[in-house]
């Protein structure tokens, strides 16, 4: 099988695999015992954590562990807009966010809270003039994924830490599919909250983290024991959390060699896609992750492009994986300005460091084969 | 040979031993299931179309080895079945939902789907055979097991849309089929009947689910004796069909049924006379037929006024407006307006029209 839908999750590094199984194998201690036992799981956590925060160029105190991206994004959005003063109640986001940060920001909205969704133009990228009149003093929070995950267009978010240090406010970015393909340093990206998954780049799903910098009020979602400074109580998942950093380390060690080289293939693979497939487009303009090509097929179905292609061996997606058993079109292609018909003809590819020139080829050619078989069915 | 077919799977164990033997068989299979109503109107229902059936669909496919998609029909399934079976009730009939799911959903908006894909044929679970002949128009027969036999539910089926069929499991009996699930491993083997649950709900009747998901006003009225006496209040004439017993004011004699329901005056009549249930001619409307040229000479055959009526002798002939005249050798009870009427000959389906008592409606 070729295996394109890294935007989905990707499959564990085998280095990551070893790290984990050793926690396991090990280390089973509760890392808030006292004993021994408990101080080796303690010290696993704590390197993870140096090894999570260098990804990123953040203090290892700046690290909190949470199960994954979607309850980062959570503690981000509601922790920040609940520890506001009255007077900071606005929250400001964008139409193209993930629903990890949609849903919180909805909610936040029923609740009361004045939100804006940002608009973004015809290659899926924030539009600034918007960003700039949303800039109010009454807003606690702008949360503005750093790529996105559909399309992988690379967002402004420099521009939204202007706009909000303008207002005063709090930046979160959600950098899930960002990491491990764009470099990421806290240092001269001053948000105050960055989310963290470590399933997107090949650790173990159920864990995730969020970069808190110092000085940054947020109210906890989950309350019980004192763990990870109190925002996110509950015995660490220690394995996952090993996992995670141990895949942390990888993907910056990697990422520059890697990022070159899934650019080439990306390329490659749209290049062959453009000249073989009539009406074949892509989607998000340039500025995008080196891995994701969403593709518009014009006239024919995304999910039936995807079906077809599963049964001839290769994995895609149509839209994000989260709304698999939902026929909406794609909330993302819909705010680019697309019609429903041409958000459901959209595909996405996303490429990984498994793949292999050979996959390039190959994933070209199936996709030709699947998109000439449907135009057959439909003429 | 081995074929591309798509497998509609409930999550049930009959769907699931059809994939199983369809793979077998060495045929390339995807398996779909069909997802007719939001997760959330489906919570805590055990119901075939809720989640727990899309979760234990692809289990079975994982485990049988081929892939599972799930196609979204939610609001094809309102416009297409739920919508028609409201204006049944509400008009005074009686719908018969499961007809329509078959001809206008799985193989409607299914077949399409499939076709979109490549995939010549549709398989389902249903208890029905198809006999190819080599004049190529398939013959739709009862399935082996007379208990659980579903032809019924299948005759609205044109032969364009029965040419692309697969029945797998029409040959066998339910005791077969729950020992092939066994032999095969399968979740599903022991798993309850999920027939008609894609529209019951625990607790609540369909017709009071429907009028209630479209905001529709219910037509009460007034409950009369056969003598015309009035014997109580109803709140909406869709809560009765024609021949039920339960739900019923209480008389002076124990056995009443309803006999007649009018959408007009809302007034629903009851009797206590068994021998006033009974009729022995109606029609049959916008048929479906399956042998050839209609009728033009009185034909017997046998009719199904409903999905459990044994069948009954009747002479048929086409009508200048395409129904069918049906009259039965032997006065049938409760001939309901609104059910489908299934004719056979032997085993043989051939056609169904929707019962009508007046000839013009």
């Amino acid at each position: 099988m070729i295996y394109a839908d890294h935007n989905a999750t990707t499959p564990v590094d085998p280095e990551v695999r070893a790290a984990m199984a050793v926690a396991l194998e090990d280390s089973f201690g509760n890392a808030s015992s006292l004993h021994q036992a408990g101080q080796e799981a303690r010290r696993l956590v704590e390197r993870a954590r140096a090894q999570v925060a260098n990804l990123i160029g953040a203090q290892p105190d700046e690290i909190i562990f949470t199960s994954g991206g979607t309850e980062a994004d959570n503690l981000a959005v509601l922790g920040a807009a609940r520890a506001a003063g009255r007077e900071r109640t606005g929250v400001v986001t964008s139409a193209i966010e993930h629903q990890a940060v949609l849903a919180p920001c909805k909610c936040l909205q029923e609740d009361g809270h004045p939100v804006t969704f940002l608009p973004v133009d015809r290659e899926g990228r924030v539009e600034l003039g918007a960003l700039a009149d949303a800039a109010k003093p009454d807003v606690a929070l702008f949360s503005v994924m750093l790529a996105n995950n559909e399309t992988g267009t690379i967002q402004p978010v420099a521009e939204v830490v202007k706009a909000a240090a303008a207002c005063g406010a709090l930046v979160h970015t959600d950098a899930v599919q960002a990491a491990g393909k764009l470099p990421i340093d806290a240092k001269s990206l001053p948000v105050a909250l960055l989310s963290l998954s470590s399933h997107k780049i090949h650790g173990p799903k159920g864990a995730g983290a969020l970069f808190v910098r110092r000085g940054t009020c947020l109210s906890p979602l989950v309350l019980g024991g004192r763990q990870e400074r109190t925002l996110r109580p509950g015995t660490e998942n220690v394995p996952a959390i090993v996992g995670f950093g141990k895949a942390c380390e990888l993907a910056g060690a990697r990422l520059v060699a890697d990022a070159r080289r899934l650019a080439l293939l990306r390329d490659r693979f749209e290049a062959q896609i453009l000249a073989r497939v009539v009406g074949a487009r892509v989607n998000g303009g340039q500025a995008r992750l080196a891995n994701t090509s969403n593709i518009d097929f014009h006239g024919l179905d995304g999910e039936a492009i995807a079906i077809n292609l599963d049964m001839l061996g290769m994995a895609v997606s149509n839209g994000a994986a989260c709304s698999a058993a939902d026929h909406a079109p794609s909330h993302v292609l819909l705010a680019m300005g697309q019609s429903e018909t041409e958000a459901r003809s959209a595909v996405r590819f996303s490429f990984g460091r498994d793949n292999s020139d050979e996959d390039i080829e190959r994933a070209a050619e199936l996709v030709v084969r699947a998109t000439t078989l449907l135009r057959k069915v439909r003429s | 040979m081995s074929e591309r077919i798509a497998i509609a799977m409930s999550g049930g164990v009959d769907s699931s031993v059809a994939a199983a033997l369809l793979k077998q068989e060495g045929h390339s299979l995807i398996g779909v299931t069909l997802k007719l109503q939001e997760c959330h109107d489906a919570h805590g229902s055990r119901s075939c179309c809720g989640v727990d059936g899309i979760t234990r669909a692809r289990e079975v496919a994982g485990l049988l080895g081929f892939p599972h998609y799930v196609l979204d029909c939610v609001k094809d399934f309102a416009d297409l079945v739920l919508a028609p079976a409201w204006r049944e009730y509400a008009g005074g009939r009686t719908p018969s939902p499961c007809l329509l799911c078959n001809e206008r959903v799985k193989f409607g908006i299914l077949l399409a789907w499939a076709e979109g894909l490549g995939i010549p044929r549709v398989a389902t679970g249903h208890y029905a055979r198809l006999e190819r002949s080599d004049a190529g128009r398939p013959a739709l027969l009862r399935g082996r097991d007379g208990a659980k036999d579903q032809s019924y539910f299948l005759a609205g089926l044109s032969p364009a849309q029965l040419e692309r069929a697969l029945f797998p499991v029409g040959h066998l009996c339910k005791p077969e089929v729950r020992a092939l699930a066994r032999q095969h491993s399968l979740p599903s083997a022991e798993t309850p009947e999920s027939q008609d649950a894609c529209l019951v709900e625990p607790g609540q009747s369909f017709a009071e689910m429907l009028r209630k998901r479209f905001d529709a006003p219910a037509r009460s009225g007034q409950i009369v004796d056969e003598d015309g006496h009035l014997v109580g209040q109803h709140d909406g004439i869709h809560v009765f069909t024609i021949g039920q017993r339960k739900g019923l004011p209480a008389g002076a004699t124990a056995r009443r049924w309803v006999r007649s329901i009018s959408k007009e005056s809302g007034q629903v009549t009851i009797t206590s006379r068994a021998d006033e249930l009974v009729g022995s001619e109606f029609f049959a409307k916008q048929v479906n037929w399956l042998d050839g040229e209609l009728p033009v000479q009185a034909r017997p055959c046998s009719v199904q006024i409903r999905y459990r009526h044994p069948s009954a002798p009747a002479t048929i002939v086409a009508e200048p407006d395409g129904s069918l005249r049906v009259t039965l050798q032997t006065p049938v009870k409760a001939i309901t307006p609104g059910q489908a009427a299934v004719f056979y000959d032997g085993d043989r389906t051939l056609g169904r029209g929707w019962i009508t008592l007046g000839q013009h409606v």
